[in-house]
């Protein structure tokens, strides 16, 4: 015998199916598979009202105990090297093929003595993390645009902050939110460094190794959005980048004797390239080659600055629009070195400051006949 | 024995699968809102896989199907953008090679400790991406270039290759990456 009961709602009972016959059986089947509508019955739509109030968040990203390294070991059975990593399709002027061999790239925890041990490091704080996000223009200084942004965690207030140079900072010592290692964590500040050299033709230089110690990228980020009467991609790109020493030495090919190595203590560079009120922009122009440009400021509505300089007398919109534009330390590129050394001689600090690029224009020229 | 032509063994076989496949959904009973709620999944995926893109140019390698040595044929992916009404694209061409990884991990967690004191400050779930420990690069080869026409068999296409990146070998990649809702919406 087979009883079928069919309630008012969708479902059909399960228990109530007999299963000696074969029709039994499919109901059953189909039971089994209609067991989902009962959680599918309880979602419901949204309206237009409602869908409106929603926004969405970025993305915050953290890396946890992480260690990247890539790097040539021994030569494999048949002499060749066994892990490549090189970068190619650069031609010299006269002709002659450039490839820039990397024999090794690493991103790991402090204190890996220049890349022997590594050991684990996070990037990105929990509560300060790496960020994708759509952020409002207007926040910003790009005028009722939203702009995609990819940020390095943002500087904190001094108070609360560690100093970016020091390997043993403790907090309330500067504005980066990147915390140095410590006796009981591995802290968010990364050992980074590289070994490459350069073959053109058949002229393959010395290895080349390139060191920081515990860096800092933070308040970094690059800032992209569309700009309406070019109607052309624009954006911003700030790097920060704090390191106690920054060193380059050179070597022989195979690694026993080395020059001396130059050190740069205290290494920071905050380079801005690109403003709200002086985007870079990209472009391929129509023969094929890449131009990066830094186009001359817009002026704003038509207004009187002073002879003297001074904003009694100026037209106060103008001459605000300048001093913001002057004044702004976020649109200016630093570089500072604590000590600059070869081997053992010292020649002491180096410093560029204050430098606010006007206009700029890259393009590349393709040399090939 | 036949039964309508089939072997009676197998009509049996047939039913006695059936049979026990419909003992086991037939104890199956709905839960209420309140004892699903209670229920949390064990969350966690597990991935191991290679990903193979254009590598030597497919299953079929002859003077007509792709070959990559040959000058006329392309063996790479090519990905175009650009970045100008009108203007050229940028590109990302010859993208091939292989790429294998074991033991890539996905599942959620609470975090409310750890991280140096910032884990209990943060007391929410996030997202973790195990990483694999090594990635395996054969042959892995792309290229940065500037292009006048999204595709080369345009009219006018002109290409200024910027450069190209070969990798091949293992690549230690150990950790986790933890990904979650963050910043002002």
């Amino acid at each position: 015998m087979t009883v079928v009961e069919v309630y008012s709602d969708e479902t059909l009972s399960c228990q109530s199916v007999s299963l000696r016959s074969p029709f039994g059986w499919v109901v059953a089947m189909i039971c089994a598979s209609a067991a989902p509508t009962h959680s599918v019955a309880e979602l419901q739509q949204l309206g237009e009202a409602e869908m409106s109030e929603i926004d969405g968040a970025g993305i915050g990203l953290v890396l946890d105990n992480f260690t990247f390294s890539h790097g040539t070991d021994r030569p494999d059975s048949a002499g060749n090297q066994s892990r490549i990593f090189k970068i190619s399709g650069i031609k010299s002027t006269d002709g002659r093929d450039v490839d820039i061999t990397v024999n090794h790239l690493y991103i790991a925890g402090a204190n890996t003595n220049y890349g022997e041990n590594l050991t684990p490091v996070n990037l990105g704080r929990l509560l300060n993390p790496w960020r994708i996000d759509i952020v409002d223009g207007n926040k910003i200084g790009v005028a009722d645009k939203a702009v995609l942004e990819f940020a390095a965690p943002s500087k904190i207030a001094p108070t609360e902050g560690f100093d970016c140079m020091g390997a043993s900072a403790s907090a309330g010592s500067g504005s980066c939110s990147s915390r140095p290692a410590s006796g009981d964590w591995i802290g968010e500040r990364a050992d980074m460094g590289m070994q490459m050299n350069v073959a053109v033709g058949d002229d393959r230089s010395a290895n080349l190794n390139i060191h920081a110690r515990s860096a800092v990228l933070d308040g970094s980020y690059i800032r992209l959005w569309g700009d309406d009467q070019r109607r052309q991609m624009a954006g911003q790109f700030k790097l920060n980048f704090y390191s106690p020493e920054l060193s380059i030495n050179a070597c022989a090919q195979d690694g026993l004797a080395c020059g001396s190595r130059i050190t740069m203590s205290d290494f920071a560079l905050e380079l801005a390239i690109g403003n709200s009120l002086q985007p870079v922009f990209f472009d391929v122009d129509g023969t094929g080659n890449f131009v990066l440009e830094v186009d001359a400021i817009r002026p704003p509505r038509p207004g009187q600055i002073a002879a003297n300089g001074l904003r009694a007398g100026s037209n106060g919109q103008t001459w605000d629009f300048y001093a913001n534009y002057y004044g702004d330390p976020e649109f200016r590129s630093n570089l500072t070195i604590g000590n600059f050394s070869v081997g053992d001689r010292d020649f002491g600090a180096a410093r560029v400051q204050g430098m606010l690029i006007q206009h700029l224009k890259i393009q590349t020229k393709d040399l090939a006949p | 024995m036949t039964v309508c032509g089939y072997d009676l063994r197998v009509l049996l076989m047939i039913s006695a699968l059936w049979l026990s496949a419909v003992q086991v959904s037939a104890e199956m009973a709905p839960l209420g809102d309140e004892a699903l709620a209670s229920v949390s999944g064990q969350g966690g995926i597990y991935l191991s896989g290679d990903i193979s893109i254009n590598e030597l140019g497919g299953p079929v390698q002859n003077s007509y199907f792709g070959r990559c040595d040959e000058a006329d044929k392309k063996c790479g992916a090519r990905f175009a953008y650009r970045l100008k009404e009108g203007g050229g694209w940028m590109v990302l061409d010859e993208i091939k090679g292989l790429f294998a990884f074991e033991g890539l991990t996905l599942r959620v967690k609470t975090v409310d400790s750890g991280f140096g004191g910032d884990g209990e400050l943060f007391n929410r779930d996030v997202i973790e991406i195990g990483l694999p420990d090594s990635v395996r690069f054969t042959d892995v080869q792309f290229k940065i270039a500037a292009s006048s026409t999204a595709r080369p068999t345009d009219p006018g296409f002109m290409q200024t290759d910027i450069l190209s990146v070969e990798m091949q070998g293992d690549v230690i990649m150990q950790g986790n990456l933890l990904v979650f809702p963050d910043g002002n919406p």
